[in-house]
């Protein structure tokens, strides 16, 4: 079941058009791609599922009904323009928005402190935000976005400012969420970490929905249908891209059938995610 | 409103503000300040005589001399055998301060030339002093002259002696004694540390809403909490802030004032004259003033203090100070948490802060009036108006209010702050989520009629 419907949402700013008639499912228990280019209308749609703008048009529903503020306070909602109170102890901080989602202060400390340990960052607890680095009051902020274990998480942007060790940490936290049975929105301009990550995607340029759908079946759609074979025999490696279905199945047959041949490796071919983005996006400049 | 995440907002704003180390500084050193300073005034008034000064007198007239006799500060020393050229020229090795030179007198004109040479120049009281001294010798040479019999006899039954004594008198016919200058002292400190309140704490609930703003918490924040409920937790916080500090410092005061008083001595202290302070403070007529305190100070001054002191509904007057500053708070800093939403750094909040700072100011002018005219329809109309009410009604309620006026004035400051809250929170919701523009008087307005 969806846990997030949103049913034909416009966004108008004055004369500028932010979103229009915008309608995609986010499935339970997945992890959803929001994609598209800077200024698309990404983070509008986000701030009308959590309620911050109120939609000029259309509705939002959450697990079948119209959403409600209580549903929205459960949201972890990570912003793209990340912000903690400089001045503030990194623990205080951390207890003050745990405890504004509704944990006791006994769960918010034992949990805090269990994801501190996690990301090895036990010793910051006194220290003041403003003395950390970006990476780490990213890091700072991913928690206290998901410590009090909402069924829905919605990440802007999660991967910027970190470097690749804390990238894959997050990633992996990310995963493990998901395990759990959350879901995830992740809006991102990092295509791997879509390709990685995303069980569905929704890619969105000049405020309307231009393609909606799991990750395979859209990479399979802008893909020629292609397998990829390797092979080895005695005059050495041999690599051919072999139509699928059609005949690919018995060419591999026949190889596998022919002495003194080894085979390496049998793939289908599909497309980067990169490249289906930058191809959707500007057949759209057209 | 949602209690329980309020009370968070609350608490966190409470306790973050508490424990800055700027508090606790501004909590220890301002009744420091205060303490010292008044105590510093006090002694400095009790000691502004001048060490004494030695004047060489010629007089060629005859007639000075005997009017010149010394006072605590000034010694009179008459000059005989010296010539006054030399004397002029070498004050400091006769060990004299300066030299007097009076001319022979001008029988026509019936007056005295008279000269000072010094080698610094002399204050006002010591030349004012000599000055006087000189006239009335000529002015006794003068009478004199006209030979009325038994004249001596006559003056002295002319001289005047009138001391004016004002009792303030109760429904229930009981008279107390009252010494203007100490109603007039309380009144402009009231009115000050009112004004100063109002400004310090709502400038603190704006600087709260754009640290919010601009650091961009307030988008994570404004997903759990209803931005009606962070502005007042935000406006309720910095109240307790305020209403701790203020209670801190009555503590601390009181406590300063009362060892310092201890130390120093507390008659000599009280000795001093509040009407003087009043005077140099407010600028009012210090002659004035100083011929109606020289009499009311001939018996007990410090019997008339002590006595208006006491009279002063000092439990009433505490009580009404709290009640107008919490109201008078709340309606300021719901203006002022608007205003913070609107902008993204405090540099912007000049222009939008206008209309804010006016009536405050206009109020503090006021009340700095009232001490002089308490009744005048300004000071009326200026406490009972919300927007000034709370700084000039402080400032007029040593003087004794009606209580049909303060109910009327806390009635309509109440109902003010009711209606601003609401449009503060319509102004509040919409600007704190607004990023990037400049906003404008135009731009609130449009905020107050959206839904």
């Amino acid at each position: 079941m969806a846990i997030i419907e949103c049913k034909s949402v416009c966004k108008n700013f004055g004369q500028k058009v932010a979103l229009d008639h915008v309608s995609l499912e986010i499935p339970e228990g997945r992890i959803f791609g929001l994609l598209g280019p800077n200024g698309a209308g990404k983070t509008t749609l986000i701030r009308i599922i959590n309620r911050i703008t109120i939609p000029t048009g259309g509705e939002v529903w959450f697990k079948g009904r119209p959403i409600t503020q209580d549903d929205v306070a459960r949201i972890g909602y990570m912003p793209e323009e990340r912000g903690l109170y400089r001045k503030m102890k990194v623990g205080d901080q951390a207890m003050y928005l745990a405890r504004l989602k509704g944990m006791t202060s006994a769960e918010a400390t034992r949990e805090l402190k269990s994801w501190f340990v996690r990301f090895g960052i036990q010793d910051w607890w006194d220290k003041k935000v403003e003395e950390l680095s970006k990476g780490m009051a990213q890091k700072l902020q991913f928690i206290t976005t998901v410590v009090h274990k909402p069924s829905l998480m919605i990440l802007d942007e999660p991967f910027s400012g970190f470097d690749p060790v804390n990238a894959e940490l997050i990633r992996q936290e990310i995963l493990r969420l998901k395990d759990e049975g959350a879901t995830i929105i992740l809006s991102t301009h990092n295509m791997e970490s879509v390709e990685e990550l995303c069980d569905d995607i929704a890619l969105i340029n000049k405020a309307r929905l231009v393609i909606t759908g799991g990750v395979n079946e859209i990479r399979r759609q802008y893909g020629n249908n292609n397998v990829e074979l390797v092979w080895t025999d005695a005059s050495g490696r041999h690599t051919e891209v072999l139509p699928r279905e059609t005949d690919g199945a018995s060419t591999l047959r026949t190889f596998l059938e022919k002495d003194g041949v080894q085979i390496n490796s049998y793939k289908e071919l599909m497309p980067r995610m990169n490249d289906i983005f930058i191809k959707l996006v500007t057949e759209g400049e057209e | 409103m949602n209690w329980k995440t309020t009370g968070i907002v609350i608490s966190r704003e409470y306790l973050n503000k508490v424990k800055k180390k700027s508090f606790i500084w501004t909590t220890l050193l301002v009744p420091i300040l205060v303490a010292g300073l008044t105590i510093g005034i006090m002694v400095a008034m009790m000691n502004t005589k001048e060490k004494t000064k030695t004047i060489a007198v010629v007089d060629e007239s005859g007639i000075v001399l005997p009017y010149l006799t010394d006072t605590e500060t000034i010694h009179y020393q008459p000059l005989s055998g010296i010539p006054l050229d030399s004397v002029k020229t070498n004050l400091a090795s006769y060990g004299f301060d300066g030299v007097l030179a009076v001319g022979p007198l001008d029988s026509l004109e019936k007056t005295v030339p008279a000269d000072l040479y010094s080698p610094k120049p002399f204050g006002m009281d010591l030349v004012d002093n000599i000055n006087g001294r000189i006239n009335r010798a000529v002015e006794d040479y003068r009478i004199a002259s006209y030979n009325i019999e038994g004249l001596d006899q006559i003056l002295k039954d002319v001289k005047a002696n009138v001391r004016l004594r004002s009792f303030t008198v109760s429904d229930s016919g009981e008279e107390k004694i009252s010494e203007a200058g100490v109603y007039s002292i309380l009144s402009m400190i009231l009115g000050i540390f009112l004004f100063m309140f109002i400004t310090l704490f709502g400038g603190m609930v704006m600087s709260s809403v754009i640290e919010e703003k601009s650091s961009r918490v307030v988008e994570v924040l404004v997903s759990s909490v209803k931005a009606t409920e962070l502005m007042f937790g935000k406006i309720i916080g910095i109240a307790l802030v305020a209403l701790t500090q203020f209670l801190l410092w009555i503590v601390l005061s009181v406590a300063i004032i009362s060892v310092a008083g201890a130390l120093i001595g507390f008659d000599s202290l009280m000795g001093s004259n509040p009407t003087e302070m009043v005077s140099t403070m407010g600028g009012m007529d210090a002659e004035q003033i100083e011929a109606m305190t020289a009499q009311l100070s001939n018996d007990s001054e410090l019997g008339t203090v002590v006595s208006t002191l006491a009279s002063v509904p000092w439990l009433q007057l505490i009580g009404l100070f709290l009640v107008y500053f919490v109201f008078g708070y709340l309606l300021y800093a719901s203006m002022f948490a608007a205003i913070g939403s609107a902008v993204e750094n405090e540099g912007d909040t000049q222009q939008l802060q206008l209309p804010l700072t006016i009536p405050l100011l206009l109020a503090y002018m006021i009340a700095l009036y009232a001490f002089k005219a308490p009744d005048s329809s300004i000071a009326f109309w200026g406490s009972i108006i919300p927007f000034t009410s709370p700084i000039v009604m402080i400032s007029r309620l040593p003087f004794g209010v009606p209580t049909w006026e303060i109910l009327l004035s806390i009635a309509l400051l109440i109902a003010t702050f009711v209606l601003m809250a609401w449009v503060s929170a319509k102004i509040y919701k919409v600007g704190i989520l607004m990023f990037g523009k400049k906003s404008t008087w135009k731009d609130l307005w449009k905020w107050i009629k959206q839904d």
